[in-house]
């Protein structure tokens, strides 16, 4: 919020807060930006600020106290001022801002100079507008309630249980990979589909045997609303827990009702509908609805309730599709109640003809400040494993709690009076990899149980888990190399790094940075980095000296290839050299002349010496010979052509060594001088 | 005090750590995943290509084995 008041220009921001605190003489815009914060959790000047507002500005930060859900787009705040009689467009919203009570929620750094220009910037009905919980919770008192629940007998009550298990099961079957959205923050086709026709999220209520419409699309957009996903860019991953689920169900179930509010993109009626600009009707047309309730003095059937929404939400009819816009959406009221309202324990129904609503005792605690109802009673032991590794779990003894806990280590297979989980070797990794330990889940079984874990399930859980020891993966590590082995070993038995993975290099336990304090850098290196040059080759054409400064991790397991270490002498520069043994071994690993040629020339600037070139292209069959061999030489070319030419001497001869000299085996050398004394030339024989 | 150890950092580096050097060969056997291993720092210890650790699980996983993520949130 800080932040935020930061943006505003001073004439704004003296224009907007000097009813909430009193500038001083001498006092910083700074100073004054934090009593605007301050003042944000002081209930009496909270309350002197929310009762000056006008009535319509009043009528809305009202229902956004009810909601508990801090955020709002600024559309939604125009269509829930309008629902409840105020339709002044972006008037209510825009005296909430001036007042203090609201604040831009939007994430630019641009200067606020007035409110009606930040609408524009920040996306008009789209614009985000928050209001502190503080002041949420004042403003729920603004409007008087009836002090006690309307008359009648109530007709089935929930056990609060099914929205959270199914949203526990949305995020346990979306865990194993992203759900992928389109550009414009959509479900992907295939994760749609995969929701919508999941067996176990769309299954009928346990309770009231009531299908709800993409209710398998419901839970994961509610999950991710309660904060059990985080954004990426364009995908949702799975958080490795479900956090903060309490052992009572009232807790979880006011953050859920909360969140709610938050998925823009589901209909009682239709189901999955995500609307162009995302101001999908449902939240507002649910919470108007809701106060209603609370303000009602006796039950209130559907097509009671739906009236005033046709008369005064501005978009909800026209959403309605023509079926239900005949009765003027009661069937919509009535749906809403039942899948959402009614499970979450928000309303009950009430026995008689026709059905009517009033809110339940948590309903009223949320809607009317009535003090939070005790919580269920608790009965612990509440499953049962059986030998086959599946687990039966009563409703009776779940708790959110138990249900989180569960959903980190056991795949849910049916959710009813009675749900079924089963014991995997995937779930119990998932389990593993969330940072749970084998003997966390064993507790969490053993402590539920109602008979002792069957020996074999007990068995395959240590199995399972024994096998996550074998493979290690680490995405992204530092890596400490040293000089020496020695040096490593020093650093081990100082705790600078605790893994040893190979003589010189080392880590951290958990792969992050060592303590910088006990280690002196020569060098810092990103993994992903273009390889660069930092080998030179002496004039041996075989020694290769590795500059410690530049080298990346890749040249350690590269260099090692093709030659072999030479023993440190002393300095910071490792030396390494090509053998006829080692780049023979490269060469047998597939590393031909072109692809050695290749990485000397990206490592050292130049391609294989000339040495290392006759070690790696000598062939070795046929051998080099030595033998007594008598050279000849002739008095010109054309004499040693026609010697070469004319068959009788041609094959006497074995090499011509130049234009003027050959080569002739010494036991030959007697036959070459018959042949040409035959043509009176006389061959002069020298020592 | 002690006199501070000479050292280069590498960072942001993926790697495979294998219980023993059977089993890195047994990975490295493994055609899909020989593909991202760009070295072998030793015989336990095989560098995956960057950017592809997340195929590397996957892959991993395809094989029947339960690989320990460290360093990510939650392990």
């Amino acid at each position: 919020m800080r932040d935020t008041l930061a943006r505003y220009t001073d004439v704004l921001f003296r224009l907007s807060t000097g009813s909430l605190v009193k500038p001083k003489i001498g006092q910083s815009i700074d100073d004054l930006r934090d009593r605007v914060c301050d003042a944000q959790s002081n209930a009496p000047v909270i309350d002197r600020r929310l009762r000056e507002l006008p009535a319509g500005a009043q009528a809305l930060v009202r229902l956004m106290g009810l909601s508990r859900c801090p955020v709002w787009k600024a559309g939604h705040l125009i269509a829930l001022a309008a629902a409840a009689g105020h339709a002044d467009g972006f008037a209510p919203v825009e005296e909430l801002l001036g007042a203090g009570v609201a604040f831009p929620a939007d994430e630019g750094d641009s200067k606020i100079a007035d409110f009606a220009a930040w609408f524009g910037q920040a996306g008009t009905l789209a614009a985000p507008v928050f209001v502190h919980p503080a002041v949420l919770a004042r403003a729920r008192g603004l409007v008087a309630v009836p002090p006690a629940k309307p008359r009648g007998a109530t007709v089935g009550t929930s056990d609060g249980l099914e929205w959270p298990l199914r949203i526990a099961a949305a995020w346990q079957r979306s865990r194993a990979a992203a759900v992928k959205t389109t550009l414009a923050k959509t479900l992907f086709k295939r994760d749609l589909a995969r929701l919508q026709s999941d067996e176990l999220l769309i299954s009928p209520f346990a309770e009231s045997a009531l299908a709800v419409p993409d209710a398998g699309v419901l839970a994961f957009e509610w999950a991710v609303a309660a904060g059990l996903f985080r954004a990426g860019v364009n995908e949702f991953v799975a958080e490795p827990a479900i956090p903060d689920w309490s052992e009572s169900p009232w807790p979880t179930l006011t953050h859920l009702f909360a969140r709610f509010f938050a998925v823009e993109t589901w209909d009682p009626r239709a189901g999955y509908a995500p609307s162009e600009g995302g101001l999908n009707p449902t939240p507002t047309a649910a919470l108007a609805m809701l106060d209603q309730l609370a303000r009602a003095s006796a039950p209130r059937t559907a097509a009671e309730l739906a009236g005033p929404l046709w008369e005064h939400h501005p978009s909800w009819p026209s959403a309605l599709s023509r079926d239900d816009a005949r009765d003027h959406g009661a069937a919509w009221v009535e749906a809403f109640l039942q899948a959402i309202a009614g499970p979450l324990r928000l309303v009950e129904a009430v026995a008689g003809e026709p059905r009517a609503y009033r809110l339940a005792e948590f309903g009223r605690h949320l809607l009317c400040g009535d003090p939070e109802p005790p919580p269920p009673p608790v009965y612990a032991q509440t499953l049962m494993v059986q030998p086959n590794a599946e687990m039966i779990v009563y409703r009776q003894g779940l708790t959110p709690r138990l249900i989180a806990e569960l959903s980190r280590f056991a795949a849910w297979k049916r959710l009813g009076t009675a749900c079924t989980l089963e014991l995997t070797a995937d779930e119990t990794y998932r389990g593993l990899e969330s940072g749970l330990t084998l003997a966390v889940m064993r507790q969490t079984l053993d402590r539920h149980a109602m008979r002792p874990l069957p020996a074999n399930v007990a068995d395959l859980l240590r199995r399972w888990a024994d096998k996550r020891e074998r493979v290690t993966v680490y995405p992204s590590a530092t890596l400490v190399e040293f000089l020496s082995p020695a040096d490593l070993d020093l650093a081990l038995s100082r705790g600078t790094v605790a893994i040893k993975l190979t003589d010189r290099i080392g880590l951290t336990a958990d792969g992050h940075d060592p303590d910088f304090r006990l280690l002196r850098l020569i060098g810092n290196r990103e993994y992903d980095a273009r390889p660069a040059k930092c080998v030179s080759i002496a004039p041996d054409g075989l020694t290769l000296t590795v500059d410690a400064g530049q080298a990346d991790l890749l040249l350690e397991a590269e260099i090692g290839r093709l030659a072999e270490p030479l023993p440190l002498n002393g300095t910071a520069h490792r030396q390494f050299r090509l053998t006829p043994a080692s780049l023979r071994a490269a060469n047998s690993k597939g590393m031909n002349l072109e692809s050695i040629d290749r990485w000397l020339g990206t490592r050292a600037g130049e391609p294989l010496s000339a040495a290392g070139r006759l070690f790696l292209t000598f062939d070795p069959a046929p051998r080099p010979q030595a033998r007594t061999c008598r050279v000849v030489r002739l008095p010109s070319p054309e004499f040693a052509d026609g010697l070469l030419q004319w068959p009788d001497t041609a094959e006497l001869v074995r090499e011509r060594l130049g234009p003027t000299a050959v080569v002739v085996d010494d036991d030959r050398l007697p036959e070459l001088k018959a042949k040409l004394n035959g043509l009176g030339i006389e061959l002069e024989e020298g020592l | 005090m002690q006199p501070r150890l000479v050292a280069k950092l590498h960072r942001r580096v993926c790697f495979v750590q294998t219980d023993d050097a059977v089993l890195a060969e047994e990975l490295l056997a493994r055609k899909k995943l020989a593909a991202e291993i760009v070295g072998r720092l030793s015989d336990r210890v095989l560098l995956v290509r960057p950017g592809r650790v997340d195929a590397v699980i996957d892959e991993l996983l395809k094989m029947g084995h339960a690989p320990q993520v460290v360093g990510r949130a939650g392990s």
